[in-house]
């Protein structure tokens, strides 16, 4: 049994007077200890899917599911308040916005500490700052950071704060929003040089959402690409990376410079994401492929497994 | 905290310049005011033009403006305000003699006010969309453009009139000499009234601003991060969207404080409140210069604390904010 297993996900934002179809059929299988890094354009749905995991979804989204498994459980049924019990002692995230990640009128430490006695009421302040100083020493910031506010720090010691908040109750699994988006490259380095290193010494299992691929091919083990709300690829990142299948996953990995090659061109892809609220009929990356099909226009592709690998083409099944 | 003391100081010594601008611009424009003193100290309808010539030289008001604007300032400097022409009194003993019931009105219904506002809106959003936040949002406009006036004259009649509950006027009951905790008692059954209707008033301000600002602040990302960490609702409301969403409406009692303490004028005087709103309309309407400068003067000094209160009070309450 998959630890997580995702099927047939379907999430959509109620709008005035239409509704966005943000994710559609959805279905992979996360095994334990497994970093899956999940990648696509802005708007492809990654955020509100990893939202749609935690069940954090905004009230005008709504989220349907034939499978929604985690650890054995089906979390598609559950209330408000087993929900509340399995968030961050089971699944926590790290969000995209480090810098508004936590309230702005309270110190580190308040907020930190109401997060701990959340599942484990009993711990007394000094066991919780003992317990911090050291997963703080963990992502190298100095305890003092406890006593001081967001605004006081920069990006990268929140984002690290929030990597660490993240930690506090020892979950299975951990959602990486966008961590090191906002950041420079430098600390963007380090961030992922600790985020590869907690996964492995928590042994956790790790979602990493991002829309860079260097990210992928530097931490994860496996990918899925997204596009416009699908999945269209699915596999160990040196498979689907290296030897791409879906033309929408081979026009990504080309349009990511390469350090080994000195002068290649770049390629971008032509066009933009199709209107979600009214998605073709066909395969969704029709008006964008150039490698298409007549067949494409109108009929959408079956899902191709093979072996561990799954590929959402009309190409690939022929 | 040096950091915030030297802050304190500097904002302290600021207010004596500003205080004194403003006593500048008051004394020309009251001087610009059409209408002479000299005719309404004379009592008649149409005095001869020596008698105006003789009361005119009597109070200085024959020399240039830049002449008695210099004699106002060295005297005030001095800690004499003048002596008011109608009263014939000093001006500092006519506001020390009712600048604290305007205070203990004013204060009173605004700290109400604050406390009343931010509950209800805090309630009210809990059911976002109800008939509760809807009443309560109605009321709330009705409230906020009711004139303060029209308002007291309801409660009068309806308290005071039919139920007999409370006093019409006053402070205190003239015709019996209390003391000590039974005075304070009296002073209190007056105060009933006037501050209802002052706190009703401005409940709207603080009750429409809190009430917008934490359905802001409930959409934060914070909000979202605590949501995840599976605190509780009521948790995260109560210590993370309420400490947020408070800090608009600390603006806007400071700044309601220095207008409350001008705009409580109409309810003193409707309920005869022995404050200082009655004494500046008289002021005003019989060119009592001396003493309408005067009350002006107090009422900057007393806006400019409020503001300086309000920034102490913010910097303690929001961490970004620190004065260096």
């Amino acid at each position: 049994m998959s630890f997580m297993r995702l099927k047939n996900v379907d999430i959509s934002y109620k709008l005035e007077n239409t509704s966005v179809r943000a994710v559609r059929s959805f279905s992979c299988d996360i095994e334990r200890g497994d970093i899956v890094g999940i990648v696509g354009e802005s708007g492809s749905g990654k955020s509100t899917l990893a939202l749609g995991i935690m069940r954090l979804l905004p009230p005008n989204a709504s989220l349907s599911a034939e499978t929604m498994l985690f650890d054995g459980r089906n979390i598609l049924s559950f209330n408000q308040d087993e929900l509340r019990k399995i968030r961050w002692k089971e699944i926590s995230v790290v969000f995209q916005k480090a810098m508004n990640a936590l309230s702005p009128v309270h110190k580190i430490f308040t907020q930190m500490y109401d997060v701990i006695i959340a599942h484990s009421p009993d711990t007394s302040k000094g066991k919780a700052y003992k317990m911090l100083t050291e997963l703080f020493s963990k992502v190298n910031l100095p305890s003092k950071v406890l006593n001081m506010y967001p605004h006081e720090l920069s990006g990268g010691m929140m984002q690290r704060v929030m990597i660490t908040m993240s930690l506090i109750h020892n979950p299975k699994m951990i959602i990486f929003d966008e961590v090191t988006t906002a950041l420079d490259v430098i600390t963007q380095g380090q961030l992922l040089d600790e985020i590869n290193r907690l996964v492995r010494e928590f042994g956790l299992t790790a979602i990493i959402i991002t829309h860079d691929i260097g990210v992928v091919n530097e931490v994860c083990n496996k990918v899925a690409v997204m596009y416009a709300g699908e999945l269209l690829e699915f596999g160990k990142v040196k498979d689907v990376i290296f030897s791409p299948m879906h033309p929408y996953t081979k026009a990504l990995v080309k349009s990511h410079p390469d350090l080994r090659i000195g002068n290649e061109l770049i390629k971008g892809i032509p066009g933009s994401l199709p209107d979600l609220t009214d998605p073709p009929g066909g395969c969704i990356f029709y008006p964008r492929c150039d490698v298409r099909l007549d067949l494409c226009k109108s009929v959408k592709p079956e899902v191709s497994v093979l072996g561990d690998r799954i590929v959402k083409c009309h190409r690939i099944q022929r | 905290m040096s950091g915030f003391v030297r802050f304190i100081t500097r904002r302290v010594i600021s207010i004596i310049p500003m205080v004194l601008l403003i006593v500048l611009i008051n004394f020309f424009i009251i001087h610009l005011a059409p209408g002479n003193p000299a005719q309404i100290i004379s009592g008649l309808e149409q005095p001869s033009q020596e008698v105006i010539k003789a009361l005119e030289h009597r109070y200085g008001l024959d020399k240039p403006l830049v002449v008695q604007l210099g004699i106002y300032f060295k005297n005030a400097l001095k800690g004499d305000l003048g002596y008011s022409y109608i009263y014939s009194e000093p001006v500092i003993t006519l506001i020390k003699e009712r600048i604290g019931a305007t205070l203990l009105l004013t204060l009173t219904s605004a700290v109400l006010a604050f406390i009343s506002g931010t509950l209800l809106a805090a309630w009210s959003s809990r059911y976002k969309k109800g008939i509760l936040d809807s009443i309560l949002s109605i009321l709330s406009y009705v409230l906020y453009a009711m004139p303060s006036f029209w308002l007291a004259l309801i409660l009068i009649l309806i308290f005071s009139s039919n139920l007999r509950w409370f006093p019409t006027a006053g402070m205190f009951n003239v015709r019996l000499s209390l003391h000590g905790f039974s005075r304070f008692g009296d002073i209190l059954y007056h105060l009933f009234l006037p501050v209802l209707t002052l706190t009703l008033i401005q409940i709207p301000v603080y009750f429409r601003v809190t009430r917008s600002s934490i359905f802001q602040v409930s959409r934060d990302e914070y909000i979202l991060t605590m949501t995840a960490a599976g605190l509780e609702r009521k948790k995260i409301f109560n210590k993370y969207v309420l400490k947020n969403a408070i800090l608009p409406s600390v603006t806007i009692f400071g700044l309601t404080l220095g207008y409350a303490i001008t705009g409580s004028a109409l309810v003193e005087i409707v309920f005869a409140w022995p404050g200082m709103g009655r004494l500046m309309l008289d002021a005003v309407f019989k060119r009592d210069y001396n003493l309408l400068l005067g009350i002006y003067f107090v009422l900057a000094v007393c806006i400019c604390i409020a503001i300086l209160l309000t920034d102490v009070f913010y910097a303690i309450l929001d961490p970004r904010i620190r004065y260096k």
